[in-house]
């Protein structure tokens, strides 16, 4: 390009140590902490399950099964709330997106519309409820936290008027539970799903320029625009994104599950929230991985999981999972506060 | 880009009789409104081919809200601008570089969370054919244009982020992204003001560098004995009003203490 050599001061750091600096920023940046603190549980709990494994069935098919269906019904919508988050904007109402998406998706299959058309439609409806947040934020300038907040209630009330309160039931054809809800050798297909979209979102955020924009949107809008980034249309896409994944993990859960039922998403936002946190997000924007989008969602599913298997009451998990969020938060600031 | 639509607008081309050529970059009668506060009162001026113009003026005088103009990311009240002779609206700061513009902001526009060789290539990637970044190479040049052209101190790595450099260091960060992607007119507001001496001398040797393979600069600054060291003429605002212009030969730095502090 028009770059050209000028040479005026000669070098003063010596090359190779400047490539060991390099990766050390990298591997700061790379969300390894999480990495670790997941691998310690996972090792902790695997040994104390196959040294008792009668009082903490931990390592058995079924638990692992188990685990495998359901961390992607948090992690899938975690993926699209990190983005959100990273892109310095929030989405309250993805529970709701979650029920309203995947009962008309059901409903719409139940009456003979083809499931596979069902499905598309109802990711659309997602996507869409995730847009419509965004113009509404962008355009009228509000905090998006307010926005979805309102919107939220829109969509649960949307529900209720079109559906009511019971269960939506959901019963697929064989070729679209199998892809949705079957097992691939001993994988579920959900987690298939999970695993693939985790890859794409990677891929999207630390390897497109997309990706790039909306971490630069985040950090600092201003800045993002004065140097030519399109900041409004990087958060569009991040809600947008972020409806499609909620939408997405209703409908695998409705085939999965066999049923929707409208109460059964109000923790989900907050808990994407968590996860991310956990991972290592910020609530202020601009930073964040992948990975602990992902692991954030595991972990906070390894916390059900283990109190489960030893038997505690249901209610010890919101204690669990607000001292993880809280002692996550602490760890990082004190991480950060290190590295500048 | 939208500019090109104004090529055929012929009729409206000004004249330049007494000078025989057409300036790089004219704006005539520039007006800018912050609510009740008039920044820019119309402005008129230009920057000719291979110069170097000093924009000086007291603090609040306009400079910056020019710059901004000049670049796109404010749009003005009132006025024309002509690149070339030819008159353009920049309706985005995509518009100014297309023209050839480079910015370097006051405010030194920056992602605290982005690294220094992200910041550099911001909006402005180097991808592959599906959009995807080249890392390593951006890695590379950011490296580059750092330790060469930028001679700045401790910043160790492109992979650093900015968040974490001096005032200093991010205006190296800065400038080394104009200086990559370096332009027909190049705006420097106030980029100076953090940087110690050896790391001014190299960006003004650079600007003189520029200057001599016939492409333009605009200086803001405080610094009047710097100004007067590189530029070739001095533009004063004050209040949003321009109140003196001379070429070097018709000043000094006295005279523009005098007239900076006056107005
Ligand atoms: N976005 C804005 N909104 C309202 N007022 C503004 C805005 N930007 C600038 N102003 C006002 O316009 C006037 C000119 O500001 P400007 O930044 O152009 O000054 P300047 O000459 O660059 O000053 P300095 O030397 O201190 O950088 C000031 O009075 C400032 O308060
Ligand atoms: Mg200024």
């Amino acid at each position: 390009m028009e770059h050209q050599h000028l040479p005026m001061i000669t070098e003063r750091t010596p090359a190779g140590r400047r490539a060991d600096s390099g990766r050390r920023y990298r591997i700061q940046q790379s969300g390894l902490e999480i990495l670790i603190l997941f691998l310690l549980v996972q090792v902790a709990s695997i040994i104390y399950g196959v040294i008792s494994p009668d009082t903490f069935a931990y390592v058995s098919p079924a638990n692992i099964q188990t685990a495998l269906e359901a961390i992607p019904l948090l992690g899938i919508p975690a993926l699209g709330v990190g983005t959100l988050m990273i892109a310095g904007e929030f989405d309250l109402s993805i529970g709701a997106n979650y029920i309203f998406s995947s009962i008309i998706m059901a409903q719409l299959a139940e009456n003979g519309l083809s499931v596979w058309l069902a499905a598309l439609l109802g990711l659309g409806i997602g996507a869409g409820i995730g847009l419509l947040n965004g113009v509404i934020t962008l355009r009228l300038r509000i905090p998006s936290f307010i926005t979805t907040l309102g919107t939220m209630g829109i969509w649960d009330a949307a529900t209720l008027f079109i559906h009511g309160a019971s269960s939506q039931p959901f019963n697929p054809p064989p070729e679209f539970a199998a892809v949705t809800a079957g097992l691939f050798g001993i994988i579920p297909a959900e987690f298939l799903w999970f695993l693939a979209l985790s890859i794409v979102f990677w891929a999207l955020l630390h390897q497109h320029r997309l990706g790039n924009h909306i971490f630069a949107v985040g950090g600092n809008k201003y800045a993002a625009e004065e140097n030519g980034v399109p900041g409004n249309r990087a958060k569009l896409i991040a809600f947008g994104l972020t409806g499609a994944c909620a939408a997405l993990a209703g409908i695998l859960a409705a085939a999965q599950i066999g049923n929707i039922a409208p109460s059964s998403a109000t923790d989900l936002p907050l808990q994407a929230i968590a996860a991310c946190v956990i991972g290592g997000l910020t609530l202020s924007g601009g930073r964040g991985t992948v990975l602990g989008m992902a692991l954030g969602a595991a972990l906070i599913y390894w916390i059900q999981d283990v109190l489960l298997l030893l038997g505690a009451p249901g209610f010890y998990l919101s204690a669990f999972v607000g001292v993880l969020i809280i002692g996550a938060a602490a760890i990082y600031e004190q991480l950060r506060r290190r590295q500048s | 880009m939208g500019i090109e639509h104004m090529e055929t607008v012929a009729a409206k081309q000004p004249e330049y009789p007494e000078e025989g050529t057409v300036p790089l970059l004219e704006l005539r009668d520039i007006k800018k409104r912050y609510g009740a506060l008039e920044a820019l009162k119309g402005v008129s001026l230009h920057v000719k081919r291979a110069e170097i113009l000093a924009l000086l003026g007291d603090n609040g005088a306009g400079k910056s809200t020019l710059v901004k103009i000049i670049s796109g990311v404010v749009p003005p009240d009132a006025g024309s601008m002509f690149w070339e002779g030819r008159p353009v609206t920049l309706k985005s700061h995509a518009e100014a570089t297309a023209l050839g513009i480079e910015t370097i902001y006051q405010d030194s526009a920056l992602v605290d969370s982005l690294t220094v060789a992200r910041n550099i290539f911001l909006g402005r990637e180097l991808v592959g054919p599906f959009g995807f970044m080249h890392h390593r190479k951006m890695r590379a040049i950011a490296s580059d244009v750092l330790q060469t052209i930028v001679a700045i101190e401790g910043i160790d790595s492109p992979d650093k982020l900015v968040g974490s450099l001096s005032g200093g260091q991010k205006q190296a960060v800065a400038i080394a992204r104009a200086v990559y992607f370096k332009r027909t007119l190049l705006v420097l507001d106030e980029p100076t003001s953090a940087l110690a001496v050896r790391a001014t001398e190299a960006l003004f040797e650079y600007l003189r560098t520029l200057r001599s393979q016939g492409l333009s600069s605009i200086l803001v600054t405080h610094n009047l004995y710097d100004a007067y060291r590189i530029c070739d003429r001095f533009i004063i605002l004050s209040h949003g009003e321009l109140v003196f212009e001379a070429s070097r030969s018709e000043t000094s730095v006295a005279e523009l203490t005098e007239r900076v502090s006056r107005s």
